[in-house]
């Protein structure tokens, strides 16, 4: 009969890195009440303070795994690893926030707690071992990032960005809620272990529970793919990304993508890795679908990039064709047998992209003007005169985003397209290294264009302390992980998501 | 197969309210009356909802979604500006919504529709789950035994970053 | 649950719809009918309605409606939790007390922001 659980039952202890943030952030709204006005860096002290607390218990707490809250909350390096990817870039998110919103005189504490509570549900992303708990800690995600985008109202593109982002988004959640329910309908849980356990029945009995694992798999995808923004899920992410705030837009470029990621990963390698329609075929019915999806991404992504003219839009477009590059290493977990090594590769390209793409955001932000105009490519122009060490850090990042060696986006692209290899994704693969080149013609225009063209320089008014701390922790991030670049993967070498592989 | 009982009668009716009052929605040119039609719907759904032996979700249904959803949906009509009058009922996009929408509408019946009546019918007449939902059980289910407590405790804290939301988006900071 | 006990909710309903059309058109049938343009305006011992009727109206209300949302979907959680909660013990009180504690916060919040005053 029912049995009343205790809370030692609950297993607290594994969950405290998210605990802790959530809660922080409950207290961080009712101290930033009696912070006053004029003085709201308080407030971004104390959700940094905060933040870091957390970052310190996940350190400690890395090498553990278990499950905690009944078999619904996961820890094990997988968490580990992306809380450390969520922690910094909720940090640098809040570094990057700090004099931006006072030059756009947007400053409210309500930003800090909302990063934080976004943060919070990243983090529950990351550990979810439950169909419900992935869409709570989604929604949790997303519903600050939408208030957050909207933070610089009454301007016109920024209520738009949110408005957008809010539509499509809650449109996006209700796919998702429908792919639960019906992979619900086929193996009557939630629980993602014991939807794998179930899996392995209904493909043993054939029976037509098949068609609705396949349709719940199909609309999971289509909610999670909205939130990483890949082809066809991605057409909302130039005006979102454009219209927010640039701190905004640093943070969920990462965070989001981190998030949805997690959800992606934990639910088709840890749920769905056997799903196959046939009795003894190696790879996951999803597999050929995230692989069309992973494709069209990249060429998508890369080529629409080459004709923006305002970086953040540019980045957006950077930000989708790098959506296709973790795809393909979660399309290459659908093999069975490559599934961890496809999803450290997915973990580590994320990393490198944590750290690149919050640095090339933070140099945006810099030149960026008060009223958020002048964040075209062409304002790049001259930049290695007036500011040379911006542009010498901007080089970098373009380097690293391109994968260029001894840069961290070299490490992950080599990662991830050796997993493709490994699980056969030949082509994805070609197709990987062919739209890098094609990215090499947009990320190279801003270097030629702070090098080579004559002009003024801006003189980067955004350049502001906070900001150049964010761009060097994101620059030495970036060349530590391309020149040492075992310091990530030690933090990965155990990462064990699909169990039983070869047991079938 | 289908017998004629009060049963299957009600099924009929609310699946009348919910299809007629979603078509009455997409087709009216007024939003007011939209509103109405949704409300409707809702009626519908709440009324599946006591169909499937779910009575507390129907309660939910009606109190929320038509005591307070209706209610903030019919304010927002009144903060857009033309509210009665809406010009064009479909956008240029509608050719291609609308094969989107058929297609998902067909592979959705499908799915749902093989596993029940398919060549093995296998799930007819057997519930997903042996757990009848009372309002007891889903008390024990929201706090432990079937492991929700922490989407439980989560959703305060989404409750909170949503109302944090409302405040900022409609309070300017004074 | 047997479909039956939803027999006097379903007559309720039948019945209030029911005496809902009869009120209307007894009163259509058999009241006398006699129209003067002062009885067929809009308010008919009220002010003259002047202007557009369709006014925008100031976004607070929306903002109470919303709030208003939030708690009432906070008293839905309550209500099955208080059902079971002498089955639930210490355990339970401590799970729905951080619950509370988190909405607390953020009503304590909308308190000091003056969300709920109305100037």
């Amino acid at each position: 009969m029912f049995q009343v659980p205790t809370i030692a039952d609950l297993n607290l202890g594994l969950t405290l890195p998210a605990l802790s943030l959530a809660l922080g952030a409950c207290v961080l709204l009712l101290l930033d009440l009696f912070v006053p006005r004029e003085r709201k860096e308080i407030t971004a002290w104390l959700a940094m303070a905060g933040i870091a607390v957390s970052f310190v218990l996940n350190l400690a707490g890395f090498n553990e795994s278990g499950t905690a809250f009944l078999g619904t909350f996961a820890a094990d390096q997988f968490t580990g690893f992306l809380n450390i990817v969520i922690l910094i870039t909720a940090f640098l998110g809040v570094l990057l926030s700090l004099d931006y919103l006072k030059r756009a005189k947007i400053e409210r504490g309500e930003y800090y707690v909302l990063l934080l509570l976004s943060a919070a549900g990243m983090m529950f992303m990351s550990s979810a071992n439950d169909l419900i708990v992935v869409f709570i800690a989604l929604e949790l995600l997303s519903i600050p990032l939408y208030i957050m985008a909207t933070f610089r109202a009454p301007d016109l593109k920024s209520e738009e960005s949110g408005m957008k982002y809010f539509i499509l988004g809650a449109f996006a959640g209700a796919f998702f809620v429908y792919g639960a329910a019906l992979v619900y309908g086929a193996t009557g849980t939630t629980n993602l272990p014991e939807i794998f356990a179930a899996v392995n029945g209904i493909i043993a009995a054939g029976g037509s529970q098949m068609f609705l694992l396949l349709m719940g798999t199909g609309l999971i995808l289509v909610g999670l793919g909205f939130k990483v923004a890949v082809v066809p899920f991605h057409m909302w992410t130039p005006d979102v990304y454009e219209g927010a705030p640039t701190p905004v837009t640093a943070f969920m470029s990462v965070g989001a993508k981190a998030g949805g990621f997690a959800g992606l990963l934990r639910i088709m390698v840890v749920a769905l890795p056997v799903f196959v329609l046939k009795d003894g075929q190696t790879a996951a019915a999803w597999q050929q679908t995230f692989w069309l999806v992973a494709a069209a991404t990249l060429i998508l992504g890369n080529i629409v990039a080459i004709a923006q003219t305002n970086v953040k839009r540019m980045l957006a477009y950077s930000s989708i064709a790098h959506a296709g590059y973790i795809m393909m290493a979660v399309a290459a977990a659908g093999t069975a047998g490559v599934a961890n090594e496809a999803t450290r590769a997915a973990l580590l390209y994320l990393m490198a992209y944590m750290f690149t793409n919050l640095g090339a955001f933070g140099i945006a932000l810099a030149i960026e003007k008060d009223d958020g105009s002048d964040t075209g490519v062409d304002n790049f122009i001259g930049l290695a005169k007036s500011k040379p060490a911006l542009a010498a850090m901007m080089t970098v990042f373009m380097l690293s985003l391109t994968g260029i060696p001894l840069t961290g986006g070299f490490v992950g692209k080599w990662f991830v397209f050796k997993s493709a290899l490994d699980a056969g994704l030949v082509p994805l693969a070609i197709i990987g290294v062919l739209t890098s080149v094609i990215s090499a013609f947009y990320y190279v225009r801003i270097i030629v264009n702070m090098y080579l063209k004559d002009g003024e320089g801006d003189p980067a008014a955004g350049a502001t302390r906070y900001v150049n701390w964010a761009i060097y922790v994101a620059f030495a991030g970036t060349l530590l992980m391309g020149i040492f670049p075992w310091i990530a993967t030690n933090l990965s070498d155990t990462v064990v998501l699909a169990v039983e592989m070869f047991v079938r | 197969m289908l017998e004629l009982n009060v049963q299957t009668l009600a099924f009929f009716v609310f699946a009348l309210f919910v299809l007629g009052g979603g078509l009455g929605v997409i087709t009216t040119r007024n939003l007011v009356h939209g509103t109405l039609y949704l409300i409707l719907s809702l009626f519908g759904v709440a009324g599946f909802f006591v169909l499937l032996s779910a009575p507390f979700l129907a309660v939910v249904q009606v109190l929320v979604y038509i005591g307070a959803i209706a209610i903030l949906i019919v304010f927002a009509v009144m903060l857009t500006r033309s509210m009665t009058s809406l010009h064009e009922v479909v956008n240029r996009q509608w050719v291609l919504s609308t094969i989107v929408a058929v297609l998902l509408f067909v592979m959705l019946t499908v799915t749902i529709i093989l596993p029940v009546w398919g060549q093995d019918g296998s799930l007819a007449g057997q519930p997903v789950s042996e757990v009848v939902a009372t309002t007891t059980d889903l008390g024990k289910a929201l706090v432990d035994g079937n492991q929700y407590v922490l989407p439980f405790e989560v959703a305060s804290l989404l409750l909170t970053a949503a109302m944090i939301g409302a405040i900022v988006i409609a309070r300017d900071d004074e | 649950m047997a479909l039956q006990e939803f027999a006097p909710a379903a007559a309720l309903l039948g019945l209030s719809v029911l005496v809902a059309l009869l009120v209307v058109m007894l009163s259509r049938l058999l009241g006398p009918h006699r129209p003067t343009s002062r009885k067929q305006a809009p308010y008919e011992s009220g002010m003259k309605p002047i202007g557009q009727a369709v006014r925008r109206m100031p976004v607070k209300f929306y903002l109470v409606a919303v709030l208003f949302i939030i708690f009432d979907i906070e008293v839905i959680f309550f209500l099955p939790w208080a059902v079971v909660f002498r089955d639930l013990g210490v355990y339970g009180l401590i799970i729905m007390g951080v619950f509370l504690f988190i909405l607390t916060v953020g009503f304590i919040y909308e308190w000091k922001k003056g969300a709920l005053e109305w100037e």
